[in-house]
């Protein structure tokens, strides 16, 4: 395929026991790619594990969520030339043997952002009423206003163009880069596409998603989605 | 009306007191200027409240207040308000702030460790010498 430099992006936060599995698969599923782990402020082995493997990584002294690792994943592969950045948790949810597909619609030219997402095809996930409702809530409203089905806005299995990243390093959601910054980004133009993944059980440590945030998830996603609507798309 | 009711006196002589606090605290370098300003505000129009019964007598009247004391407290409650809303506000900035810095100390931390590690194979840890640190 053509030679576009891939950098797959790892945030972690104590992620000691399932991070040699996940860096082994990505080895296998793509050689050819950079690989780097944000350790988002762990208080385990995370960052040496992962030196061990052998990839480069940086360290948080401070948890800054999802968000704050991402956007310093995408400062670093902007500073050493990568041309696509890839989003993929470190728990082992995402089959890294999925990064072709996910990579394909960018290396076409055919959008700027690709997500991994489990609802295209049935991967066998049943999730609580709650968040069902949730979710086609938050679907619904990032498909009507990109008018471009997005059936899971939660997907931490991403691929981004250089140029996405050169804006999302300065301008990102802080703790959950969902379905607000997938709004922003289509309406700054970014084309969105999504691409069936397999997600499979997480095998150790901690969602980002279980924090007791119940309750604050929906107002602050709902709340920022209604913003990145009346925002101006912004001038780069 | 011309003499002070006991509440008026009150809270005329609490307000001054804060006052003064603040700009104690202004002194002695806990509190800065800046933050200063809006707890000033607030004591000085109280106090002014008190201190002032035809002014506040008027206020009353004017705003259509039930008693005095309740536009005294009014005004207090919109300064609290005020107060609350601007650190609301500065703390969000804060957070913004340690949020990038964060973020660029992981990088520079990796690209310090980068540089010793370039640095060691050559002479090894000694060869740092002790001109750099003075």
């Amino acid at each position: 395929m053509s030679g576009l430099r891939v950098l797959v992006i790892i945030p972690a936060h104590n992620e000691q026991e399932s991070l040699p599995r996940t860096l082994g698969e990505v080895r296998a599923a793509a050689p050819e790619a950079g690989v780097l782990v944000v350790d988002d402020g762990s208080r385990d082995a995370t960052a040496s594990v992962a030196r061990r493997h052998g990839v480069s990584v940086l360290r948080h002294p401070v948890n800054l969520g999802v968000g704050g690792a991402l956007q310093t994943g995408f400062r670093w592969a902007l500073e050493h030339g990568y041309d696509v950045g890839v989003q993929l948790d470190a728990d082992g949810q995402h089959d890294p043997a999925d990064l072709a597909a996910l990579l394909e619609p960018i290396r076409a030219g055919r959008c700027d952002v690709s997500i991994g997402s489990r609802y295209v095809r049935r991967s066998g996930y049943r999730a609580p009423v709650a968040r069902r409702l949730g979710m086609v809530l938050f679907s619904g409203l990032v498909s009507a206003v990109l008018h471009e089905r997005i059936t899971d806005t939660t997907s931490g299995f991403r691929a981004y163009a250089r140029p996405v990243m050169e804006v999302c390093q300065h301008d990102f959601p802080k703790d959950f880069p969902d379905a607000p910054l997938l709004i922003a980004l289509g309406r700054r133009g970014f084309r969105l596409k999504e691409v069936p993944v397999e997600m499979r059980e997480r095998r150790a440590g901690r969602s980002f998603y279980t924090l007791g945030k119940s309750l604050y998830y929906p107002y602050k996603n709902l709340l920022a989605s209604l913003m990145a609507l009346l925002q101006r798309p912004a001038q780069l | 009306m011309a003499f002070l009711s006991r509440t008026q006196v009150i809270t005329a002589v609490g307000a001054v007191l804060l006052v003064l606090y603040v700009l104690d605290l202004v002194r002695r370098r806990k509190l800065s200027e800046e933050y200063s300003l809006l707890w000033v505000m607030c004591t000085v129009v109280v106090a002014a409240l008190g201190f002032s019964t035809p002014l506040l007598t008027w206020l009353t009247r004017t705003l259509g207040m039930m008693g005095a004391s309740s536009t005294v407290f009014a005004f207090g409650l919109a300064f609290t308000m005020a107060m609350l809303l601007h650190l609301s506000v500065k703390l969000s900035r804060l957070g913004q702030e340690n949020h990038a810095l964060t973020r660029e100390l992981a990088l520079m931390r990796h690209e310090l460790e980068g540089l010793r590690e370039d640095r060691e194979p050559v002479g090894g840890p000694a060869d740092t010498g002790p001109a750099e640190r003075g």
